[in-house]
C-alpha cells in the first residue's frame, strides 16, 4: 500500500528526483534466496540510535550496522549514518548498505519499529525487509542457557561477549552481530540451515507466546 | 567529523591487538594493515577450526576470544607436545603457513571461540612490511627447528646407546652370521673355511646348530702347527670344548668380564634355544670404550704410524654419530669433524715430514673447498695445495720436485685415511697447486681479470683457502692482496654473483620441491648442489665485496652481510638455513655410511617427516633470500 501512498500528492515527504531514483533502485532490486545456507547469506545487524521527543516516545536519530557475510564479520562491512539535517539520504544510505539483506536485529518492537517509522516519515515509504529477532530465537537455540525472554545483556554475558560502547550504534551492532554468528552456529547443528529456516521458526515461536 | 563505522571496527581490532604480543610491538602502519583486514568467525566448542587435510591453509588464524587446542593427528610424533592450548593473542599456524603446506596440527575450538582470521597472501605481505612480525615468525621456525633437532636426537640416541654403552646386549653387537663348521669336518677343510671367511675365531656346532667347541686362531700355532697335528682328522679332536658362550641378552660388560676371567678372546653368543647366533671378540668390546673426543684427539697426536690414524679416521665417523645423537647442532658438529680431520692431516703431514726433509723451507699446507671452510662432512675428497717461498740462494725446480714427491706421500696417506683422492687432482702433489706466493698472486689475478666460467669455477674453490700446517703469514699475505684485488672490482663480483645465481633453490611453483630430473635418482634434491652451495657461493661474494677474511660460510654471512647493512636477524635466519641443510646431508650421509653404502647429498624430500620438509622449504626460502639480495645489489 505504501508504493501508492507514494504516488499521491501532498501525502508524504519531498524527495529529490535523485532520492526517488535511489530508492526506485533499491526496492525494486531483486531479494536474496532465503533458501540458500547461512555460510551462503549476507545479514544484515542493524542497531538503531534514539532520543525521546518532548511529547513522549522516541524519535530516530542515526543508525549502525554490520554485515555478516558467510559467517564472517569484517570491519570494511560495515555502516553508520546520522539522521542530523539529512534524515532521506542517511536512510536510503543504509538501505543500499542492507541490500535487502535479511536484518537481524535484538529487540524488534523497539528497533523494527523505530526505523520502520523513519522509513515512512522520510522516504515516504517501508521497504518490504525480513527482521529476525534475536531477542525471540536465542531462547528458542539455547534454551540450556536461558530458557524464556532475557535482555541483551543477560545473552552477551552468556557468551563472553564485551558490549564496547553502548552510546556507539555501531559497536551495539558489533555485539548482536557477535551473538548472531553464535545463533547461526547453533541453528546450522539443529537443522535450520537456511535463514527461511530462521524466519518460519521465529514465526511460530511468536504464535506460540501468543505475541 | 563522524567516525566512520568501518574505523570504530578496526580501532576495536587494534585495541586487541595491542594487548597481545608480538602485535603489541608491530610498527603502526603493519598494525593498521592487519587490523583493517582481520574478519571475525565463530567456533562453537568442539568445532574443528583447520584440519591437516584441509590442504594448504588458506588463513592465518588469531584467537580473539576462547581457547583453541592444537592437537597432533597421525602416528608420528613431530613436535615435543602432543597438544597446545592457545588462549587470545595467540596466532597459528605459522609454519604451515609460510611453508604453504597443510598443517601437521589440527586445530580445534575446546570452548566456544572467536577467531581472527588472515588471507593467508595478507600473512605473507604482513612479514614483508613487518620487520618485527617477521622476526617474531623467523623465531617460531627456529624453535620448530629445535624441536625438529630433539626429534632427532631421540632417533639416534637408541641407536647410539646400543653402540656405545658397555650395558648394550650382546644381541647388537653381533654384526654378522657366525662362521662355524660341522664337529666331523677335516682339520684342513676347517682351516681353509677359516681363511676363506677372514675370521680369528671358528665355532664347532652340531647338525643343531648348537655350539660344541671352538678354534681361535692363536690355537692353531700351539695345537697344530708346532704338534704338527695330523690335519686328516676331524676338527672335533683339536677344538677347545666346551666353548664359553653367553646369551643374546648378557650385556658387553657380562662378555668383558667373561673373558678376563677365563683369559679368553673370543665368546660365543646364544639364543634361549642354546643355538648360534654369533661370535664376540675383545676387539668388537674395546672399539664401545674407544670413542670420545678427548680419546681420538690424544690417539691422532701420539699416533706413530698411519695404520693407527687410520683407525682415528674411523672413530671420527663414530664421535659424529654419538655426537649428532646428542642434539648437537650442525653448526658444531661440522667444526667437530673439522678439528679432528685438521689434526689427523696435521699428523700426516709431520709423519711425513719425517722422510722427507723440508727444514729451512718457508711453506704451508692448503685446505680448499669445504675443507677451507671448515664445512666438510663425511663424503669430502681432498682439496690441498702447497704455497711456498723460493729463497734467493735456491734453484726452483729441486724444491719443487721436494715438495712434490711429500705432497705425494701426504695425498696418498690421507687416501688411505678415508679421504679419497680428488678426482678433479686438486691436490698439492699437482705441480700446478704447488706454487709460490708469487705465482698464487699471478694465477688468481688472471681469474680475476678474466672471470670466464672456468676461472670462476676455480675462484669458487680456490678462493676459500686456509692453512693446515705451516707458515700461516704467507697465507695471511695472499689473502689480503686476494681481497684488495676483488673488493675494488665490481665486474670480477658481478661475475661472481651471476655464478652464484646459476643454480635456483628447489621451490617448486605447484608442487613444494622440484627433485632432479636424472632418472637414476628419481625424487631426490642434491642438497650439496641445490642447497648449501647456493649459501656458500652467496656469502664468498659478500666476503669477497666486503673484505671479510673469514672462510666459513655463516661468518662471511654474518660479517659481510653485517657490513653491507642486513640486518643481523634476517643474517641469523640465513644461516639457520643453511645449518639445518648441513644438518640433513650430515644426517643422511651418517644414515647411508653406517649401512656401508658410500654417502651422497641425494634427499628424498618425501622420505622426511612433515616438520623437516616444512623447515627445508624454509630453509630454500632464505637460499631465495640472499640470492635475491645478489641479484638487486648486482642488477643481475
Amino acid at each position: 500500500m505504501s508504493w501508492l501512498s507514494r504516488l499521491l500528492p501532498g501525502s508524504g515527504p519531498d524527495l529529490s528526483p535523485e532520492q526517488q531514483a535511489s530508492l526506485a533502485a533499491i526496492t525494486t532490486r531483486p531479494g536474496p534466496d532465503l533458501g540458500r545456507s547461512h555460510f551462503e547469506t549476507r545479514y544484515v545487524v542493524i542497531n538503531a540510535e534514539s532520543r525521546p521527543m518532548d511529547g513522549g516516545g522516541q524519535r530516530l536519530v542515526g543508525v549502525g550496522a554490520v554485515a555478516i557475510n558467510r559467517g564472517l564479520l569484517h570491519p570494511a562491512e560495515s555502516f553508520r549514518a546520522e539522521l542530523g539535517t539529512a534524515p532521506a539520504d542517511a536512510l536510503l544510505g543504509l538501505l543500499h548498505f542492507v541490500a535487502r539483506a535479511p536484518l537481524v536485529v535484538y529487540n524488534a518492537p523497539f528497533n523494527q519499529g523505530i526505523l520502520e517509522r523513519g522509513f515512512e516519515q522520510n522516504l515516504g515509504n517501508v521497504p518490504a525487509l525480513e527482521w529476525l529477532d534475536l531477542m525471540v530465537i536465542m531462547p528458542s537455540l539455547y534454551p540450556e542457557r536461558i530458557a524464556g525472554q532475557a535482555r541483551m545483556d543477560a545473552w552477551l554475558g552468556a557468551f563472553g561477549i564485551e558490549r564496547l560502547d553502548r552510546h556507539d550504534a555501531v559497536l551495539e551492532a558489533l555485539a548482536v552481530a557477535q551473538l548472531h554468528q553464535v545463533a547461526l552456529a547453533r541453528a546450522k547443528a539443529q537443522g535450520l540451515n537456511t535463514p527461511q529456516d530462521l524466519l518460519e521458526s521465529q514465526t511460530s515461536r511468536k504464535w506460540l507466546r501468543g505475541s | 567529523m563522524v567516525t566512520t563505522a568501518p574505523d570504530t571496527l578496526i580501532r576495536t581490532n587494534l585495541d586487541f591487538l595491542r594487548r597481545h604480543p608480538p602485535f603489541d610491538r608491530m610498527e603502526p602502519e603493519a598494525l593498521h594493515f592487519l587490523g583493517e583486514r582481520l574478519a571475525t568467525a565463530f567456533y562453537p566448542a568442539d568445532s574443528e577450526i583447520l584440519m591437516p587435510e584441509d590442504g594448504p591453509p588458506s588463513f592465518f588464524y588469531i584467537v580473539y576470544r576462547g581457547k583453541v587446542q592444537a592437537r597432533q593427528v597421525g602416528g608420528v610424533a613431530v613436535t615435543e607436545y602432543a597438544t597446545l592450548t592457545l588462549g587470545p593473542g595467540e596466532g597459528f599456524p605459522i609454519g604451515a603457513i609460510s611453508a604453504g603446506r597443510p598443517s601437521t596440527n589440527g586445530y580445534i575450538a575446546v570452548e566456544d571461540s572467536y577467531c581472527f582470521q588472515l588471507p593467508a597472501a595478507d600473512f605473507l605481505h604482513l612479514q614483508e612490511i613487518s620487520p618485527s612480525f617477521q622476526l617474531f615468525c623467523t623465531r617460531y621456525i627456529a624453535s620448530l627447528l629445535n624441536q625438529s633437532r630433539e626429534q632427532l636426537q631421540i632417533q639416534f640416541s637408541q641407536r647410539a646407546a646400543e653402540q656405545q654403552t658397555m650395558t648394550t646386549p650382546l644381541s647388537s653387537l653381533v654384526k654378522k652370521a657366525p662362521v662355524f663348521v660341522a664337529p666331523g669336518l677335516s682339520t684342513r677343510t676347517a682351516l681353509e673355511k677359516m681363511v676363506e671367511a677372514g675370521v680369528g675365531c671358528l665355532a664347532i656346532a652340531g647338525d643343531d646348530d648348537k655350539p660344541v667347541g671352538v678354534l681361535t686362531q692363536s690355537d692353531i700355532l700351539k695345537r697344530i702347527v708346532l704338534p704338527g697335528f695330523d690335519l686328516t682328522r676331524p676338527i672335533a679332536d683339536v677344538m677347545t670344548a666346551p666353548p664359553h658362550t653367553l646369551g643374546t641378552n648378557a650385556s658387553a660388560y657380562d662378555a668383558a668380564l667373561e673373558m678376563a676371567t677365563h683369559g679368553v678372546r673370543h665368546i660365543l653368543v646364544v639364543d634361549t634355544e642354546g643355538t648360534l647366533k654369533g661370535v664376540i671378540s675383545e676387539r668388537d668390546l674395546f672399539a664401545l670404550q674407544r670413542i670420545g673426543l678427548r680419546q681420538i684427539r690424544s690417539s691422532i697426536e701420539s699416533a706413530a704410524n698411519v695404520q693407527t690414524l687410520q683407525q682415528a679416521s674411523q672413530d671420527i665417523r663414530q664421535l659424529a654419530l654419538n655426537l649428532l645423537a646428542q642434539g648437537i647442532g650442525a653448526e658444531q658438529l661440522t667444526q667437530f669433524i673439522s678439528a679432528l680431520n685438521d689434526a689427523l692431516t696435521r699428523r700426516i703431514i709431520e709423519l711425513n715430514l719425517d722422510r722427507h726433509d723440508l727444514y729451512g723451507v718457508e711453506y704451508a699446507w692448503l685446505a680448499f673447498g669445504s675443507e677451507g671452510r671448515h664445512e666438510q662432512t663425511l663424503s669430502t675428497d681432498q682439496d690441498n695445495g702447497i704455497i711456498y717461498v723460493l729463497p734467493e740462494w735456491a734453484d726452483k725446480e729441486p724444491l719443487k720436485l721436494r715438495l712434490l714427491e711429500f705432497a705425494r706421500d701426504v695425498n696418498n696417506d690421507l687416501a688411505s685415511c678415508g679421504f679419497p683422492l680428488c678426482t678433479g687432482n686438486i691436490m698439492a702433489s699437482n705441480p700446478d697447486l704447488c706454487l709460490t706466493i708469487d705465482e698464487w698472486r699471478e694465477r688468481f689475478g688472471t681469474w680475476i681479470r678474466e672471470p670466464h666460467p672456468e676461472a670462476l669455477l676455480n675462484a669458487t674453490i680456490f678462493f676459500d683457502f686456509r692453512v693446515l700446517l705451516g707458515d700461516e703469514k704467507l697465507a695471511y699475505k695472499l689473502r689480503h692482496w686476494l681481497l684488495s684485488m676483488t673488493g675494488g672490482n665490481p665486474a670480477f663480483l658481478k661475475a661472481m654473483a651471476t655464478n652464484a645465481l646459476d643454480v635456483s633453490p628447489p621451490l617448486g611453483k605447484i608442487r613444494d620441491f622440484v627433485t632432479d630430473d636424472d632418472p637414476k635418482y628419481p625424487g631426490t634434491i642434491d642438497l650439496k648442489k641445490f642447497g648449501a652451495r647456493l649459501f656458500v657461493d652467496a656469502a664468498r661474494v659478500l666476503a669477497l665485496r666486503t673484505g671479510v677474511e673469514a672462510t666459513s660460510t655463516v661468518q662471511r654471512l654474518r660479517q659481510g652481510g653485517g657490513r653491507i647493512g642486513m640486518p643481523a636477524e634476517e643474517l641469523s635466519a640465513m644461516a639457520d638455513g643453511f645449518h639445518f641443510i648441513q644438518l640433513l646431508r650430515l644426517r643422511h650421509q651418517h644414515l647411508d655410511t653406517d649401512h656401508g653404502a658410500p654417502g651422497d647429498n641425494r634427499v628424498k624430500p618425501d622420505d622426511l617427516n612433515e616438520l623437516d620438509r616444512r623447515i627445508l622449504k624454509e630453509a630454500f626460502r632464505q637460499a631465495r633470500k640472499i640470492q635475491l639480495r645478489l641479484k638487486l645489489d648486482y642488477q643481475i
